[in-house]
């Protein structure tokens, strides 16, 4: 029975505490999209201005890591038995890459744009003992452009 | 080209569904596929407990014996329960088609159990609370009557069924394997209720047979213990509620069967010894 009591008591944990944690964080990433807009990210290689107008390029990079909680792992532990969507760990990717996407764009706040954009994700803590750590990490990189200014 | 800033309207990446409705559909599944699994493999496993011919039985005990493996020569306390369980068949009380041999095995657990190839496992804890040879012989003649249902047989095919559950869903993840235990738990122990019920009923009727009374028949289940965690113990207490519905249908049975209370047999002097040596 104990381990019953545990294994609810932690779902229970993980739903309240997730939902939570989750509402939050797409609260503040709206609320940045918003206020970074200005800065376009593409992935086109090409820089859309002429030489002259450049005064720099450098290397940008943003990186979010976001942790499963065990309601979502129960989920998709439950979902791996019968095949499909794992829609519960759907949102930890798009939090992750659109929280990768805003840090690289916020490392940058001077740019006109950044060209070249890629976002590789990668789990962490997948082989570690017992596979209790499960969280996975978005990385958005790209060639943050800044012009001189008129 | 013209570059539009534009912020993302619908999220096409995640799916707007409700977490607690994918979670009870899928637990509701699962739970349909490990119940109708369990129930079709277990009446598999009871059909062909009815044609394991006792030889093919004695086969199946070497698994255990390697485990259990019998003592040189039995201690005292193994003789006077074998002369219990000897005394039963040779009244023509029960009519087993292989020898019963019992042993006792040296841990706390306050329990015994009837294993394949004839053989009934005492546990020490169990000896160490009995306070009268009635007690023991009840106890003794309802291992005997999970030989004749061939319960022990159906358990073993059962936990095979459970084992076989477990594993496939223990793969996934350890938490949902845990869960699927406990629920495989319940089942198990509603399932079994009936066969001990069964038990007892033959353990009643190897007493009267042996000792022309039942009296002591319940006295093991009320001087038990009670602040033991049901967790640590057999398949004699699963819990209190339990306990009492055992003693109330043990009862009705006496009654309606018209067995007689009797004096009750004292223990052989050399047990109380031993129990203090022990302790």
């Amino acid at each position: 029975m104990p381990d019953l009591i545990l294994i609810l008591s932690l779902t229970a944990l993980g739903y309240f505490a997730g939902s939570w944690a989750e509402n939050r964080h797409y609260r503040s990433i709206r609320e940045r999209e918003k206020q970074l807009l200005h800065i376009p990210a593409i992935t086109m290689k090409d820089i859309p201005y002429p030489d002259g107008e450049i005064r720099s390029s450098h290397l940008v990079e943003g990186s979010a890591v976001i942790s499963i909680d065990y309601f979502k792992r129960l989920l998709a532990g439950l979902r791996n038995i019968f095949g499909g969507t794992i829609i519960s760990y759907e949102s930890l990717l798009d939090r992750a890459r659109r929280e990768a996407l805003l840090r690289m764009k916020e490392s940058a706040p001077d740019a006109a744009v950044i060209v070249n954009v890629r976002i590789e994700t990668s789990a962490i803590g997948k082989y570690s003992a017992k596979r209790n750590i499960g969280c996975i990490e978005a990385l958005a990189y790209g060639t943050a452009i800044e012009l001189n200014k008129q | 080209m013209n570059y539009t800033p534009k912020l993302p309207g619908h999220n096409h990446n995640v799916t707007p569904v409700s977490p607690l409705r994918e979670l009870l559909v899928l637990l509701g599944g699962l739970l349909a596929v490990i119940a109708i699994v369990y129930l079709l493999l277990g009446l598999g496993a009871d059909l062909l407990v009815s044609h394991i011919s006792p030889a093919t039985e004695q086969k199946m005990a070497a698994v255990f014996s390697s485990r259990f493996s019998p003592h040189n020569r039995p201690t005292p306390r193994e003789k006077w329960l074998q002369s219990i369980i000897n005394s039963m068949q040779e009244k023509g009380c029960v009519d087993l088609p292989y020898p019963i041999t019992v042993q006792v095995a040296d841990s706390k657990v306050i329990n015994a159990v009837a294993l394949p190839g004839g053989r009934i496992m005492v546990f020490r804890g169990l000896l160490n609370i009995v306070r009268s040879e009635n007690e023991m012989a009840f106890i003794l003649g309802h291992e005997l009557g999970h030989f004749e249902n061939r319960d022990h047989l159906r358990g073993l095919g059962r936990g095979l069924v459970f084992a076989f559950i477990s594993t496939l869903t223990g793969s996934s993840d350890g938490s949902i394997a845990r869960l699927v235990a406990r629920m495989a738990q319940v089942t198990e122990s509603g399932f079994s209720r009936g066969q001990e019920e069964a038990a007892d009923a033959f353990g009643l009727r190897m007493m009267n047979c042996v000792y022309g009374h039942v009296g002591g028949a319940t006295d093991f289940f009320i001087h038990m213990p009670k602040k033991l965690d049901p967790g640590h113990i057999g398949h004699y207490f699963a819990s209190h509620p339990e306990n009492k519905k055992r003693i109330q249908a043990l009862l009705v049975l006496q009654q309606k069967m018209g067995y007689q209370s009797g004096p009750l047999t004292p223990l052989p002097v050399w047990h109380k010894d031993s129990e203090q040596k022990k302790n």
